[in-house]
């Protein structure tokens, strides 16, 4: 390995020469061996999803810990081999060709910016592995390598706005980043209310990064809505509208649909009455999720990062190659994709399967953030549809 | 050396670079090849960045946008068109042609006469931020934030790619290298060195800039197209202000103004850290800024040249210590006299060589100039004298500079100077010599002689010139004062004097009709002004030039003026032959005023380059 | 109307409060202070310390000042003050310092979004219209800032040897002005000030290591057309921000964003003293 390193750098100049020795003294590949299935897992350990991958890291390792301690995959030992895509693009390319072509892993499972996927999926159709994506997402993105098992806004919106106009709601006003899961959450957002006889007074759209929301609160106020949908960019879009929104006075029905329980807990009092939509609270009463949140506990112990809707997918996807290995009988990824389809999954989220053009139905909760941060579920909704996601693929 | 073979070893370093790239893929794993062809396609960017900033000294966080621009022509196209050969081309050309457009924008904010490096840096900050923004409001468009994938593009093996990618670099290094090393890359290092001489030496340095930045623009995009069309994807974060400083980044590590130094910053530090930051992210960033503080604060000339310097550094420790301030360069061998017919200069117009009206001058309510009238024919040597502060500077600033006075007209060889930058005046025949001496420090003596020819000879973009065909006028000054046989030492080690007769052969060497010198006496030997003062009277009663002279030194006014005007708080007191001054007792009061002991011995320079007023 | 001038006074009066910092580094040492938005974070962090160890809120304004000041006082004396004959390294390096303190911060905070305690929080009613207490409180928060430093300027024989060093640095060394030490005087203040402004914004901005970068070209580029002076400073926060506002309210958000940046860029280029007077 180490004089493959050392020849790896040897273009126009010799004085890379000091360079290649320094590569090889700093890398060192896995033992890349024929009894084990290696899990690839590019996620944003720097950049805008640092904040949520240690979690769905955490939920993989348990899954792979699991998975090993009762003999492995078709009797081989489960290999997690984990790549910082940085969030973004760049990152993403250097982070799936490592894992593809220099850690040969056998499939990609992992919650990444749309950027970082859609930075990937050339790299994963030269490469030919399966990819299941674990994040929810602005949908249809599709292609014949990847599966999704997280929510796309089909799933999503009906929740919240159906519970608003119960409670009497009528305008709605929508508060958006200028990004494509913000654009796209809204649109279909906009469109919802609009077939179920609510009125939208207003839609505006901040900049990606923005952290002053003055004017279109200003708006908000002018406009007087029953309810307010917000979709923003995680972080710092998210906290400061939240923020100034509840510093203007701003009263009405407040649903956001970026929000996550880790978020809403650093917003402290401002959070408290937030109604968030989503496939996965802690406070859902399984016993799927209380073996999986006793499990976690009990292996991370402080360390431990709250569980939540970008994690759990990751946990239920590695079962689910898991089970399409098995139905294939080989991890060769022409047999193992069609098989992904097939298999059904029983995890903290329930029961789930990828068969609805590659994407998967999944019962959704609604929230109310509680005052110490924790998400009261309200009500749920079964085996809601992903819809019209990838209609070209099965 | 000569010109060919030190061309042909270019070249032939070129084809070894070549032949590496084509190896590459052979001895690379197939990791290594895809990493490699971005980290390549990184480079060239780089490469537009050391010219930019390591040459020219424009320091630029935009060209990120430029990669940009050719990227998402190429994922535009092809994701809302088919993927034709045709279609190819036009997203080409698009992409070119929207960097180019950029580019001109920019160049017209940031590069016009009188703009601050500062603010044309902030202007490249602020071009990524917007072209983001625009890229992110694109929706389904421009992809938003999500950027365009999945569309169809040429059908390459990953090995054709890294070679493409590969060859475009080695091509755009190829072509930087000996475009730097020309006479028309000399240039940049002069306008980056000393701006203003430049402009006064007749160089358009906005027009020079711009077109630099039009070219570099050109390469990032082409750079960015080939990316596109490898990587299949493009995503806002190509146009923005992270990848914009890591280029620059890379550039100060490498080593800025190397060329190689950037490409090899990039390269190494763009693969390194594909397989750094996975295992430590945080401390990967917190690395690459702490040697990025320690690189610019202590080593500011990057790392490859310390490598480079290292073995001539363990060698200079055995060896008796040379002259190893800079790398030898060929010397320009010769320098030739031009023919007396091909020196006439701007052509000589009607009525006086300078015509001065009503010209004043005011800073805010302060007036350091009012009412300045006065003529001066060709072969008339015009002295200026006059207390400090009485504006004798500020009005030669005035001729030499359109944009300076605040009213009245200045008419040089018949030509209305109007607003026009010192560019534009130095066309009409001015020639101004600046009271410090005003040369390029780290260029030989040949070299600043060069730039100053540039006007008249158009340098050559790729080759080196090995004989400087020189004025008369300025050939007597480098042989009277013994200047050519320094010809390769660099400015900075000449003698103050030697250094006043290189700005003035300079200075001659742009065939001026109208010659400006402030105090080209100060501080020398009287031998190197009585020196001086046989060429001024040479060039006026032989070459027919007016010469206006600002001068302390009235013996030395005397011996060599036909005329002397004197100024005082900013008006022409008297303007009559040196008789009549020297017997004036207005003169004398003047100056006694004015805590002078007596103009006739006041000799010392002043410090600062700049008068200021009041 | 009332609701859009309360708008305008209150963003120019949040601008003017994270620029000032900048404006006196940029009046007395000529550069641009990229480290000024990681001072910021640093300020913000400040404050996150402060509520955490059960302090009145209010406190994180002089604690955050300290912290600001003190890294200040190490980035002058080791960075800046190498680089003096090098303005564009400086800038460069002030860049790589807040890649630092970005990096640092996350290490020891971590990168996640962090809760801190506001000083205020409801609405005042104004004019009949019920606005965020603590934007309002931050307009005479701004004021007195403003004050505080016109008079440190004007009145004080520091500020006297400061507004020399602006003027004219040689001419102001050659009367015997320590223009090193007022060099190093200003950046220590312009740290405190920038550490100050990030505390004063956690209430509307989320704690975070990059809390400081959305403003910072905003900060930079109102700097750059008030030239070195405060009541420029202030005349562009409120023309500029104002006109952020207007875009913003008016035309879309997104365009609100750039309107400083390209506005003053423009400005520039047709007037390149800016809002500076002769």
């Amino acid at each position: 390995m180490s004089t493959r390193a050392i020849s790896t750098l040897r273009i126009p100049h010799r004085r890379l020469l000091m360079a290649g020795a320094l590569a090889a003294g700093l890398l060192g590949g896995p033992a890349l061996a024929a009894d084990t299935v290696t899990i690839g897992i590019p996620v944003g350990l720097s950049g805008a999803n640092s904040v949520v991958a240690p979690s769905v890291v955490q939920s993989a390792e348990l899954a792979v810990e699991e998975i090993n301690a009762k003999g492995g995959i078709l009797g081989k030992k489960v290999v997690l081999e984990v790549a910082d895509d940085a969030s973004g693009a760049a990152g993403a390319q250097k982070a799936f060709d490592s894992l593809i072509f220099q850690k040969k892993v056998d499939v990609l499972i992992s919650m990444e910016t749309s950027a970082a996927r859609n930075a990937g999926l050339p790299i994963v159709n030269r490469g030919k592995v399966p990819y299941i994506y674990t994040s929810f997402y602005e949908g249809r993105s599709c292609s014949p390598f990847m599966y999704v098992n997280a929510w796309v806004p089909d799933q999503q919106v009906a929740p919240i706005v159906d519970f608003f106009k119960k409670e009497g709601a009528k305008t709605y006003f929508l508060i958006g980043s200028d990004y494509a899961f913000g654009r796209g959450m809204l649109a279909f957002t906009k469109d919802y209310i609009e077939k179920t006889g609510g009125k939208i007074v207003g839609d505006e759209y901040a900049p990606m990064d923005a952290t002053d929301w003055t004017a279109i609160l200003s708006k908000v106020k002018a406009a007087n809505p029953d309810a307010i949908i917000t979709s923003t960019a995680g972080g710092a879009p998210n906290v400061t509208l939240t923020k100034q929104l509840r510093a203007a006075g701003i009263k009405a029905l407040y649903g956001n649909l970026a929000v996550d329980e880790g978020t809403a807990k650093s917003m402290g009092s401002d959070a408290e009455g937030i109604y968030i939509a989503g496939s996965y609270f802690t406070n859902i009463d399984t016993p799927a999720n209380k073996a999986f949140l006793a499990a976690m506990e009990t292996k991370f112990g402080k360390d431990l990062k709250t569980p939540n809707d970008l994690s759990v997918p990751e946990y239920e996807a590695i079962y689910a190659y898991k089970a399409a290995v098995e139905k294939a009988g080989t991890t060769d990824a022409a047999k193992v994709i069609p098989a992904l389809a097939e298999v059904a999954v029983e995890g903290p989220r329930g029961t789930i399967v990828m068969n609805k053009q590659r994407h998967a139905p999944l019962t959704m909760y609604l929230g109310q953030v509680k005052a110490d941060g924790s998400v009261a579920i309200m009500s749920s909704f079964k085996d809601v549809d992903p819809g019209e996601q990838c209609p070209k693929l099965k | 050396m000569t010109e060919s073979r030190r061309l042909s070893l270019i070249l032939a370093a070129a084809v070894l670079a070549l032949a590496a790239i084509f190896a590459g893929p052979y001895v690379l794993d197939t990791y290594s090849v895809n990493v490699l062809t971005r980290s390549l396609l990184y480079a060239a960017v780089a490469l537009t960045v050391d010219l930019l900033w390591g040459y020219l000294g424009i320091l630029t966080f935009g060209q990120s946008v430029f990669f940009a621009c050719g990227a998402y022509a190429a994922g535009l196209v092809f994701t809302h068109m088919d993927f034709t050969p045709g279609n190819a081309a036009l997203a080409l050309a698009l992409g070119i042609g929207a960097a180019v457009f950029t580019a001109a924008i920019v160049g017209w904010l940031a590069f016009w006469h009188g703009a601050s490096a500062l603010y044309a840096s902030v202007i490249t900050l602020v071009l990524p931020i917007v072209a983001t923004q625009l890229l992110y409001s694109g929706g389904t468009f421009t992809g938003s934030s999500s950027g365009l994938s999945g569309f169809t593009s040429f059908d390459l093996s990953t090995e054709a790619w890294f070679w493409l990618a590969g060859s475009f670099l080695v091509a755009m290094t190829t072509l930087a290298y000996i475009f730097v090393q020309s006479d028309a890359g000399r240039l940049l290092v002069a306008v980056r060195e000393n701006e203003q001489r430049c402009k006064y030496l007749g160089l358009n340095t906005s027009r020079l800039k711009i077109r630099v930045y039009l070219a570099c623009a050109v390469i990032g995009a082409v750079a960015g197209y080939i990316y596109a069309a490898y990587a299949m994807v493009v995503a806002p974060e190509l146009a923005g202000f992270v990848f914009g400083t890591e280029l620059v980044i890379w550039t100060a590590l490498g080593g800025r103004g190397t060329l190689l130094g950037p490409v090899f910053g990039a390269l190494i530090v763009d693969y390194e850290s594909a397989q750094l930051s996975g295992n430590f992210p945080f401390i990967w960033q917190l690395i690459i800024g702490t040697v990025f503080v320690l690189v610019i604060v202590a080593f500011p000339r990057g790392l490859l040249p310390m490598v480079f310097d290292l073995p001539r550094r363990l060698l200079g420790l055995v060896r008796p210590r040379g002259d190893v301030a800079r790398p030898a360069r060929v010397a320009l061998a010769t320098l030739a006299t031009l023919d007396a017919a091909q020196t006439q200069g701007a052509e000589v117009g009607n009525g006086p060589a300078l015509a001065v009206t009503g010209v004043a001058k005011r800073f805010g309510s302060l007036t350091v100039l009012d009412g300045i009238d006065f003529k001066a024919r060709a072969g008339e040597l015009v002295s200026l004298v006059g207390p400090n502060g009485a504006g004798k500077t500020t009005l030669m600033r005035c001729i030499a500079d359109g944009a300076e006075r605040s009213a009245g007209t200045i008419i040089v060889n018949g030509h209305d100077i109007g607003s026009r930058p010192p560019e534009a005046c130095v066309a009409f025949g001015v020639g101004r010599k600046f009271q410090m001496a005003n040369v390029f420090e780290t260029l030989t003596v040949a070299e600043c002689l060069q730039i100053a020819r540039a006007r008249h000879a158009r340098p050559s973009l790729w080759r080196r010139a090995n004989i400087l065909p020189l004025p008369e006028a300025a050939m007597h000054v480098i042989a009277t004062t013994g200047l050519d046989r320094q010809l390769s030492t660099p400015a900075h080690l000449l003698s103050h004097g030697l250094k006043q007769a290189l700005e003035l052969s300079m200075v001659l060497a742009l065939e001026p009709r109208v010659l400006l010198l402030d105090e080209p006496t100060a501080g020398l030997t009287k031998t190197e002004r009585m020196q001086i003062g046989a060429i001024l009277i040479d060039l006026t009663k032989k070459q027919g030039l007016c010469v206006l002279l600002v001068e302390h030194d009235l013996d030395f006014v005397r011996e060599i003026s036909s005329r002397v005007i004197v100024l005082h708080q900013g008006r022409i007191v008297l303007d009559g032959s040196v008789e009549e001054v020297v017997a004036s007792e207005l003169v004398k009061q003047v100056y006694a005023g004015s805590g002078h002991a007596g103009i006739a011995h006041e000799t010392a320079p002043k410090t600062g380059g700049q008068e200021v007023p009041a | 109307m009332i609701a859009q001038t309360l708008d305008i006074v209150t963003t120019a009066a949040i601008l003017y409060a994270v620029a000032t910092g900048l404006l006196l580094v940029f009046g007395v040492m000529k550069i641009i202070n990229f480290a000024h938005g990681g001072l910021m974070t640093l300020g913000g962090y400040a404050a996150l310390v402060t509520t955490q160890a059960g302090w009145n809120p209010w406190l994180a304004i002089p604690v955050a000042a300290l912290f600001g000041g003190v890294a200040g006082m190490a980035i002058e004396r080791f960075v800046v003050r190498p680089l003096y004959a090098r303005p564009l390294d400086a800038i460069l390096a002030t860049w790589g310092l807040s890649i630092i303190i970005g990096q640092v911060i996350t290490i020891a905070f971590g990168r996640g979004v962090q809760f801190t305690q506001a000083p205020l929080s409801g609405t005042l009613d104004l004019f009949g219209e019920s606005y965020s207490a603590y934007r309002l409180a931050l307009v005479g928060i701004a004021a007195a800032l403003g004050l505080a430093l016109t008079a440190l300027l004007q009145g004080t024989r520091l500020g006297l040897e400061t507004r020399a060093v602006i003027m004219n640095e040689d001419l102001a060394r050659g009367l015997g002005i320590n223009s090193a030490l007022v060099r190093f005087l200003t950046f220590t203040l312009g740290a405190a000030l920038a550490g100050v402004a990030g505390a004063l914004i956690t209430p509307l901005s989320s704690v975070d290591p990059n809390m400081g970068v959305p403003w910072l070209v905003n900060a930079f580029m109102l700097v750059l057309v008030s030239g070195a002076s405060l009541l420029s400073l202030l005349v562009a926060c409120l023309v500029l921000g104002g006109a952020q506002v207007l875009v913003a309210t008016h035309f879309s958000p997104v365009l609100g964003g750039l309107t400083i940046a390209v506005l003053a860029a423009v400005i520039l280029r047709i007037r390149p003293k800016g809002f500076a007077r002769d």
